[in-house]
């Protein structure tokens, strides 16, 4: 999930990140490791608690850390500390991502300067299938009225947060199945969790704006 | 630990469902609703003696509609016990599956 949430987020035109310095996206990003774990039958979540399940690694560097890490703070129980432990280190999540895509010949890495001084980062798609097929599915999973396979219903979840929707479908869609959209979200407790998260920085932030004026 | 017992009543398989879905038993639970669904046009899955279920024991329940649905069959959810309703309401589990009160049949 990881690596299809990072790949929903490249510009295919111009191989920039889209939103991934906002933290929505990096949200995203943790939810989706989670996600990863408990499709490898690592962890397990009820309707607030998390609890690992299994401790054999999976193979994923990056997967195998946030396991460690966990079975190395059993103080930290709930879905929603360790999505707040876990942002810390967000950005390892997006590099250790965008690292794999480009091990697969899926994306390439591009440093230029702005203003000769300035390093911009960029990640062309070298091959496009696998983003389109991601796309397709989110798509497909969001409009129609079938019951979706668990990774599509995971997907559209940790898509819609973080605002990446809006690359897929158009406005008027989205406006159109808005209801099918928060039914989907709403049915996995890290989804929730995520988006919780996420409301309440904005709260934060919102609170932080008012109180400078 | 989880127990599936299958029945067949008044036009319906029915799966008979006891213990808790959880990660570890998620697998069984699918695999035992598929095989009925595989089987019959017409289950219903009693969960008035399920315990628990976690993210996992839902996805393997919405998987196992999602099969019926994709073969044309019916696929209901009945007879929820107090902790399950709790985290299907959560979940807003009504809004894709067939849930009743009381087994169809």
């Amino acid at each position: 999930m990881l690596e299809e949430v990072v790949l929903l987020a490249v510009d295919e035109k111009t191989g920039g990140l889209r939103s991934m310095r906002e933290f929505g996206t990096a949200y995203a990003l943790v939810g989706a490791v989670f996600f990863d774990l408990s499709l490898a039958r690592r962890i397990d979540t009820g309707t607030e608690e998390i609890r690992i399940v299994d401790r054999t690694p999976t193979g994923n560097a990056t997967l195998d850390r946030v396991l460690a890490e966990m079975a190395g703070k059993p103080h930290l129980t709930t879905v929603r500390q360790w999505i707040e432990e876990i942002f810390l280190r967000r950005d390892d999540l997006e590099g250790q991502a965008l690292a794999s895509l480009i091990r697969q010949g899926i994306l390439r890495h591009e440093l230029s300067k702005r203003l000769w001084i300035i390093d911009v980062e960029r990640f062309p798609l070298v091959n496009n299938v696998p983003q389109q097929h991601v796309k397709v599915r989110l798509a497909q999973a969001i409009l129609s009225d079938a019951i979706p396979d668990t990774r599509d219903i995971i997907l559209v979840s940790i898509a819609e947060p973080c605002g990446l929707l809006g690359y897929i479908l158009s406005g008027v869609e989205l406006a159109a199945r808005r209801q099918r959209i928060q039914t989907l979200c709403n049915l996995e407790t890290i989804s929730r969790k995520v988006t919780a998260a996420i409301a309440g920085l904005d709260a934060n932030l919102h609170h932080g704006v008012t109180r400078m004026m | 630990m989880i127990q599936v017992t299958l029945e067949t009543r008044e036009g319906w398989q029915v799966a008979v469902v006891a213990g808790r879905a959880d990660a570890e038993a998620a697998d069984d639970l699918e695999s035992a609703l598929r095989t009925a669904i595989d089987q019959h046009p017409k289950v219903a899955a009693d969960f008035r003696s399920l315990d628990y279920i976690s993210s996992a024991g839902l996805r393997a329940v919405l998987q196992a509609a999602r099969a019926a649905r994709l073969r044309g069959g019916e696929f209901a959810v009945c007879a929820l016990s107090d902790p399950v309703r709790k985290v299907f309401t959560m979940s807003g589990m009504h809004h894709v599956l067939r849930i009743y009160g009381e087994l169809p049949c």
